[in-house]
């Protein structure tokens, strides 16, 4: 039978109906991923973007001596006799002053009044006069923070109607806080803190900052990159170029390829039981921190080297060894550059990984609270042994408490945190264009 | 077939022995590659290995400077000198020998480096040169040798990978012969290039061989009687047949040999 190139027969219709089917489902495929990663970002950005803005309240506060300076002679150690409670009292006697200045009155209490105020902004006053006692008997101005309610309010997240309902706050502080924004005592800007201040307690999420987080995963993953780098890459290269192919080096890469597969908790108990019962080293230190995410990195720095050096072509090993390079010239001097973006793409991607992983650090005890800033080295604790945080932990911490300010706080880590693993896979991308060779 | 020889092949006047082999035998595993074969290589002669494909007379070219080390389950035995000296003895280096011992491969594979740095790599790795005056030296005798300085003295920072494929052959001829080899293997050099690339390299063959001993493996029938003094003839692992060029081309002795030379096999 004669056929015709202007009709398709069964059997093309066919196959044009299966590829066209597949390509719908492909699509579809890319529709769900896209969109769902559009929802995550979009919720991530609508409950974060906000933390990194801040209400503050200015106002001029009189640092009067009889209240500050009880001895008269400046000495920072007698001052530090007035707690925070005596710099509350001043902070409220301020506010109820700047109030009246503007002209504004109110039917809040004085108490109320001082609740508009965050517990953290004495503690801020008193530092800085310590740090100053200059400034006694002078009236400051001083940007203090609003308490969480106020600073809520302005982003939207309090209302009227739920302060009815909240003993924290109440419409009227509302109310008066709006009279005092029109009037230009309080306002909103954006707040450099947030990255810098340690973590705060439950009553005062304004107060609460990414610093130690910040820091503590800074000094892992220093210490991921000493470790792992070296060791994952040396290990490859000899199991790739110099080890023996047999039973051993078999077992080896097998097992390699299984510890890339352990869930990251499991490395969490390891080091728990090496690092810190075992050799005793400081719980919750970015150092056993550190160690651990190396251990659960190793293996994907391993695997991604080896595939980076397996596809060097073996015609460059042949062109080496043919003009009389040892192996180990033809590794270093030829193998290695050409393997070098696929490494330094693969150790990036380790990296990241060990930048976002929450549960291995969660049992060596990142997940204390942490208000001081660990140093890098002190003779007590050694290098990265002060106790710290990191990010993925303190985002878990964040979404604990029970104070709904910490929704954008977390919000806000998780950010920021994203932020980071944003540039990490950027720096890799640029490092593989600008190393990547053609053969 | 008479056609394409060269009629007028100059027979070197020193015919000193250069590579001797004795009973060698190569082994892939359990599979027997190479079966006791006898070949004594003269110096500064070009002489070409041909037979069809699988033979082994690849095989038995990497074992003249011991490439096969670099495969794990390869096996050689036999006894193979150059200059009457064992290359198989637990005394020599490697990479000694593969300096004496130079190699040209089948796909031209420079490195993805300069053309300056492609040709300097040897004499550095092997301290060759006192100075940069000195490695220049080098670097422009071998280029000119292979033929390439001319293309080549204007670019010699551009990367090697960028030239055609025919000038990246003759620069692995450069690189291979800037180390001051004795010997030049080359493992079907031109299989990758175009007929005039081909007639460059096989020109360039025939001056090499003043100074170097050279063996050549080809496919190519033609080319082997175009280029060769002297010709070995390999089939399933064995050397049928290993006389003057011109003998084996007018006049096999092997009957095996003859029905390839005539196209019948292979």
């Amino acid at each position: 039978m004669k056929t015709s190139l202007l009709a398709a027969d069964a059997r093309t219709k066919k196959r044009n109906a299966a590829e066209k089917r597949f390509r719908a489902y492909g699509l579809s495929a890319i529709i769900v991923a896209m969109s769902a990663l559009l929802i995550l970002l979009t919720s991530v950005l609508v409950n974060g973007l906000s933390s990194f803005q801040q209400t503050f309240i200015t106002m001029d506060i009189e640092l009067a001596e009889e209240r500050v300076d009880k001895e008269g002679n400046r000495d920072p150690a007698e001052m530090a006799k007035t707690t925070t409670i005596g710099y509350n009292s001043i902070l409220r006697d301020a506010l109820i002053a700047t109030i009246e200045g503007e002209g504004l009155t109110t039917d809040l209490s004085n108490r109320d009044i001082a609740d508009m105020i965050s517990k953290e902004a004495s503690a801020t006053v008193r530092d800085r006069v310590l740090a100053n006692p200059d400034l006694v008997g002078q009236t400051v101005t001083f940007d203090v923070l609003a308490s969480g309610r106020i600073d809520g309010y302005f982003k939207g997240d309090v209302t009227l109607e739920s302060a009815a309902l909240d003993s924290n706050t109440s419409p009227e502080a509302l109310t008066l806080a709006q009279q005092l924004a029109d009037a230009g005592v309080i306002e909103t800007k954006f707040n450099w803190n947030f990255f810098i201040w340690p973590d705060a307690s439950v009553q005062r999420p304004e107060a609460a900052g990414l610093g130690v987080a910040i820091l503590g995963s800074l000094y892992m993953m220093i210490v991921v990159l000493v470790l792992a780098l070296p060791i994952g890459v040396a290990s490859s290269i000899y199991l790739e170029e110099f080890a023996p192919k047999n039973r051993i080096t078999d077992i080896i890469e097998v097992n390699i390829s299984n510890l890339a597969a352990v869930p990251s908790i499991v490395y969490g108990i390891l080091g728990l039981a090496i690092f810190i019962n075992f050799m005793e080293f400081n719980q919750s230190s970015p150092l056993v921190g550190g160690l651990v995410l190396t251990l659960m990195t190793l293996p994907t720095i391993i695997i991604s080297t080896r595939a980076a050096l397996k596809s060097v072509p073996p015609s460059i090993r042949d062109a080496a060894l043919g003009v009389g390079a040892s192996k180990m010239q033809s590794v270093f001097h030829h193998v290695l550059p050409l393997a070098a973006p696929g490494i330094l793409t693969g150790t990036i991607i380790g990296l990241a990984q060990a930048l976002g992983e929450t549960a291995p650090l969660l049992l060596i005890g990142m997940v204390a609270f942490v208000r001081e800033y660990p140093a890098a080295y002190t003779p007590e604790a050694g290098l990265f042994g002060e106790a710290s945080t990191a990010l993925p932990v303190q985002v878990f911490n964040w979404t604990q408490r029970s104070d709904p300010a910490f929704v954008e706080r977390a919000s806000g880590a998780i950010i920021t945190l994203l932020v980071f693993l944003l540039i990490m896979n950027a720096v890799a991308i640029y490092l593989r264009r600008r190393f990547e060779r053609r053969w | 077939m008479e056609d394409m020889i060269h009629v007028d092949r100059a027979m070197s006047t020193n015919q000193d022995i250069k590579i001797s082999a004795k009973g060698v035998q190569v082994y892939y595993a359990d599979n027997h590659a190479i079966k006791d074969v006898d070949v004594e290589i003269d110096d500064k002669t070009v002489t070409a290995f041909i037979g069809p494909s699988g033979c082994g007379k690849s095989t038995f070219l990497r074992c003249l400077n011991r490439m096969n080390d670099t495969i794990d389950i390869c096996r050689v035995e036999g006894d193979i000198r150059i200059d009457g000296e064992d290359i198989y003895d637990p005394k020599v280096d490697p990479v000694q020998l593969r300096a004496k011992v130079g190699m040209v491969f089948q796909k031209p594979n420079p490195f993805p480096k300069s053309i300056y740095d492609n040709v300097a790599y040897g004499p550095k790795i092997h301290g060759l040169a006192r100075n940069k005056a000195d490695l220049d030296e080098i670097v422009e005798k071998s280029l000119r040798k292979a033929a390439l300085w001319n293309e080549a003295k204007d670019r010699l920072q551009a990367p090697g990978t960028g030239l055609s494929g025919g000038q990246q052959q003759r620069l692995c001829i450069a690189r291979a012969i800037a180390t001051a080899p004795e010997v030049l293997l080359m493992d079907e050099p031109c299989s990758a290039l175009d007929p005039i690339a081909t007639a460059q390299v096989e020109e360039l063959i025939d001056e090499l061989r003043q100074t170097f001993s050279v063996v050549i493996v080809t496919h190519s029938m033609q080319q082997a009687a175009r280029v060769s003094q002297k010709t070995a003839f390999f089939h399933l692992g064995n050397l049928v047949e290993y006389d003057d060029t011109d003998k084996i081309f007018t006049n096999p002795h092997d009957p095996r040999t003859e029905s390839y030379i005539s196209g019948r096999i292979g």
